[in-house]
């Protein structure tokens, strides 16, 4: 893991801000969320719903629904250059064959009308510039490597069950052998078993093609399986970040801690689960504060003055955006 | 799809019953008597009155004349002849189909041919100026009553600037306003339907998803966003066929075109029943042989409703086997 | 008075935890406004369209032409059935503010009065529509089986036709006149209606939050007053909007064809039938009445739209 850091990042996010408009009121999604990714390397991003994980994604991708999005700043940097200022060619030339993304619901994110093998083929096609014969070789291919077989390719995406359908998802994203693929939540939407197998297919995937990640989830088990690195999102911003074993061995944000209390525990036994007391800040609002202030069991009077902006390091490669990490440590 | 289309095809041949039935009942209950009509104008004794409904057939119960009537289109496609004229109403109707079919035709075509662009361009520059104008502009045309946008179209390209007939239909150059004046107002509705769909198909997810595959902006919206927002315009396509169907006949009168609609409203006008019933019922068979076709194509397109089918028969043979 | 049922029912989901009572304390704020933006509340409907320029541009013109129509025999110079043929085809000017026709009748008067046709006929139309419709089908979407085929397969026949033949059909059965008109266009509209009525209750019957309801032991005629009923309105709401407007148009088209309100009833359309014969001497009559079929038609339909968005939180961006 320590190498890792080392390694010129391949993919880094810069203070990206995200606001969007509903309404009459503005919407702050993400604010200021920065983060690296290595070659490679898997960054799982955790955060509860609504915290702005998928806002994120989609903005590496400048993806963003244009009619609702008010305001994108921050650079989004891959390979040295900034997505953000791309123009549309180097856009297109980045979406599918540097960066991909896998999509949280695999149920709408298939085209209804169009072959499967068509949906893959289509990405390949454009970003290689070959025939169709051989786009549709390479799409059976992708096929047969998430375990769908040759004779399913011409069919329709309403033909397939949700877990078939990711599969599908999977393989599009990966077609074009991508140097980053931005996975969201990819098992979010399929059943328990199905969600091993998606996961697993992932990790091989990965594995296989050397890809770095960034994996959305709220799973923290899924977290521990497969990432290198951790970001813990809240409130549209990373309130604590390191390496896997960082924060799941030493978590010293209070959120971080409340997230790892909330998980049942096999070996004690316990009558309640200890939930996050409370509910996330208004997205709506300006907050002058902490974003947690209003939620945490170990705030006090700075909490209301301190610079809530600035991470601080408390080990190299591990930051929090907590004060008060002495004292987070002490209730361990 | 051969089951599809034959369940459809049966399910539409009671439907035709029973426009014929009931068209028939109602027209019997009006008030006023047929055999008077036919003598017309002019005072008549009883008995000529009675002479005459003797000969045409009107004594017989009610119930062995609609037999008669029913077996006489659906059989013979014979809608009796006019009480008024005299003439055969299947002739009349036969002769008159074309002019309205065309106007009919070429509005659809207009429509089409202007309304989908133009709701691909707002919906894709969605809130642009050009989407604002023509969000109002169809606003607009929409509350127009056709024969009010016939009456100045003849006003401006018939009067005043003299380039167009505003009467008659012995040549194409007679077709062009009734045309635009039947198509006006359906192509503002339409361009609002593509607009619509385009836009929700637009911001769905497969969308995003092609648009992060890399593909040109001309690929996603025209290889996957169209394809499927084509799909339900195809009926809306169909339906606003039916209804330009209707509007010919007050456009026909408004440009005295010799058509069905104008054989209708003169026939109503008239009090001709035989030729009224006749033409509704012709009218009503032409617009549900279009809905079908629209139905039918519209399970063609969409791969979902095709797949029922081709699943269902594919299973059959398995069974089979 | 529903706001207050949310806001309990809201309460009665959270539970009476303490702890949650306190967090919910907390964030006051926040629910509050929550609480006022949320759809389908009348506050949320009313604050959406009144915000709404095409909606309020709508209304204005509609208030106006109802109180012009109502108030023409006060403030119009000329009664609109008067002839004076002295004063026959002349243009607009001061006196007569719209001109007067081939008889000499004062236009504006006749353009004003006949508001009330297009106005009454619209409107009594679509309320029969409406009330036969949705007791159509919400007895089909309710009661299903045979009920359903019985009253859909004859709706079917209603399909058959397009909407203004069908409606010349009526026409000619019943003969002429406003209370004819209104019958034709009524039992036109019905099927309309009946099939968007059946389409929502099939819709919302077999929505989870109907099962949940069941489930916790919600009576039926709760879940038909609470929650089949209030998820059932706004469609409905929309769809009446747009058949006056509709209606409007058709029962024009039929009185342009002879066939509904009869001249010398200043009916709009009667009118521009009448006025046709002039047009190439003297637009003004056909262009003007025109005009008042655009703007009652426009101001119906805009008012539908902003209903529309208002009250489909879906299509909201």
């Amino acid at each position: 893991m320590a190498e890792n850091h080392q390694k010129e990042p391949l993919f880094s996010v810069r203070n990206l801000v995200v606001d969007y408009h509903s309404g009459d009121s503005i919407v702050h999604a993400v604010n200021g969320v920065s983060f690296d990714l290595a070659p490679g390397e898997t960054l799982g991003l955790v955060g509860e719903t609504g915290a702005g994980k998928t806002t994120i994604a989609k903005a590496s991708l400048r993806i963003l629904p244009e009619y609702s999005v008010e305001r994108i700043e921050g650079e989004v940097f891959y390979d040295g250059k900034d997505v953000l200022k791309m123009n549309d060619h180097e856009l297109r030339k980045l979406r599918g064959e540097h960066i991909s993304m896998i999509f949280q619901d695999p149920m709408t994110a298939l085209n209804p009308v169009k072959t499967v093998i068509s949906q893959i083929a289509e990405g390949y096609k454009t970003h290689h510039n070959c025939s169709k014969a051989e786009a549709n070789q390479v799409a059976i291919k992708m096929l047969e490597m998430v375990g769908i077989g040759a004779d399913r390719a011409e069919e329709f995406p309403h033909q397939f069950s949700g877990g078939m359908k990711q599969r599908v998802v999977i393989a599009l994203a990966l077609a074009c052998s991508p140097k980053v693929l931005i996975a969201d939540e990819p098992t979010t939407a399929l059943d328990v078993t199905i969600q091993a197998q998606v996961l697993d297919l992932i990790k091989s995937l990965r594995d296989e093609l050397g890809t770095a990640m960034v994996l959305i989830t709220h799973d923290l088990g899924i977290v521990a399986e497969v990432c290198d690195k951790v970001a813990v999102i809240y409130a549209g911003r990373i309130v604590e970040s390191g390496t896997k074993e960082d924060i799941f061995d030493h978590p010293t944000h209070p959120y971080t801690k409340g997230l790892f209390a909330a998980l049942p525990d096999l070996q004690k036994k316990v009558r309640r689960l200890s939930p996050i007391e409370g509910l996330p800040p208004d997205p709506c609002e300006e907050r002058r504060c902490c974003d947690f202030y209003d939620r945490c069991p170990y705030k006090c009077g700075h909490c209301k003055s301190y610079d809530h902006t600035k991470a601080i390091e408390v080990s190299p490669g591990h930051f929090s955006r907590c004060w008060r990490t002495d004292a987070t440590k002490e209730g361990e | 799809m051969t089951k599809y289309v034959i369940k459809r095809l049966v399910i539409m041949i009671p439907l035709l019953l029973a426009v014929g039935i009931i068209m028939f009942t109602l027209m019997n209950f009006v008030p006023g008597d047929p055999a008077q009509l036919a003598l017309g104008s002019g005072t008549h004794t009883a008995e000529e009155i009675e002479l005459k409904r003797e000969a045409m057939g009107l004594n017989r119960p009610f119930i062995v004349r609609l037999t008669e009537y029913i077996k006489n289109i659906f059989l013979h496609f014979d809608f009796g002849t006019s009480l008024v004229t005299g003439t055969d109403i299947k002739y009349e109707l036969v002769k008159r189909f074309p002019n309205t079919f065309y106007i009919a035709v070429f509005s659809i075509l207009l429509t089409v041919v202007v309304g989908l662009p133009l709701g691909i361009y707002t919906a894709v520059h969605a809130n642009s100026i050009g989407d604002k104008i023509s969000l109002l502009v169809t606003l607009l045309f929409d509350c127009m009553p056709s024969f009010w946008t016939a009456l100045l179209l003849v006003l401006l390209f018939s009067l005043k600037l003299g380039w167009l007939p505003s009467s008659g239909s012995s040549s194409w150059k007679y077709f062009i306003l009734p045309t635009i004046a039947n198509s006006l107002g359906g192509l503002a509705g339409f361009t609002r339907q593509v607009r619509a769909s385009m836009l929700e198909v637009i911001r769905s997810d497969y969308i995003t998803t092609a648009r992060s595959k890399g593909l040109a902006e001309k690929d996603v919206v025209y290889g996957h966003a169209l394809p499927n927002a084509l799909i339900p315009i195809l009926t809306v396509i169909g339906m606003r066929f039916g209804s330009m169907l209707g509007g010919a006949t007050i456009i026909e009168v408004v440009f005295s075109i010799p058509g069905i609609g104008q054989y209708l409203v003169n026939a109503i006008n008239n009090r001709d029943y035989n030729a009224c019933t006749g033409g509704i019922i012709f009218i009503a068979f032409t617009f549900s042989v279009i809905m079908l076709l629209t139905d039918l194509l519209y399970a063609y397109v969409d791969p979902r409703i095709k797949a029922q089918y081709v699943k269902s028969s594919r299973k059959k043979v398995e069974k089979n086997a | 008075m529903p706001e207050e049922l949310r806001r309990k029912q809201e309460n009665h989901e959270r539970g009476d935890h303490p702890e949650h009572r306190r967090g919910g304390d907390r964030h006051r704020p926040r629910r509050k406004r929550q609480e006022s933006l949320k759809p389908g509340s009348f506050k949320y409907v009313w604050r959406s369209v009144s915000r709404n320029k095409g909606a309020v541009v709508g209304m204005i013109m509609l208030a106006a032409i109802v109180v012009l129509c109502f108030l023409s025999p006060y403030i119009c110079k000329y009664p609109y059935a008067k002839l004076n043929m002295m004063d026959s085809y002349q243009t607009p000017n001061l006196n007569h503010l719209f001109g007067t026709d081939e008889m000499g009748r004062d236009l504006f008067s006749c353009v004003l009065y006949g508001a009330r046709y297009t106005l009454i006929i619209g409107l009594l139309a679509t309320a029969m529509s409406a009330v036969l419709g949705i007791i159509m089908g919400a007895a089909a979407g309710y009661f299903g089986g045979i009920v359903d085929s019985c009253l859909m397969r004859f709706l079917d026949i209603f399909q058959a036709f397009p909407t203004l033949v069908l409606a010349m059909a009526f026409c000619a059965v019943f003969g002429t006149g406003v209370d004819k008109c209104i019958l034709a266009l009524g039992i036109t509209g019905i099927p309309g209606f009946a099939r968007l009525m059946r389409a929502n209750i099939l819709r919302i019957v077999n929505m989870e939050y109907i099962e949940a309801a069941r489930t916790i032991n919600c009576p039926t005629w709760k879940i038909i007053l609470k929650h089949i009923i209030p998820n059932s309105v706004s469609p409905v709401i929309v769809e009446i909007a747009m058949t006056v407007s509709r209606n409007g148009l058709t029962s024009s088209s039929l009185s342009f064809l002879g066939l509904g309100v009869q001249p010398p009833k200043p009916e709009w359309g009667a009118m521009l039938s009448a006025a046709r014969s002039y047009i190439r001497d003297y637009p003004h009559m056909v262009i003007i009445p025109g005009i008042f079929i655009v703007i009652t038609v426009l101001s119906f339909n805009l008012i539908g739209d902003a209903f529309r968005d208002a009250l489909d939180p879906t299509l909201k961006n």
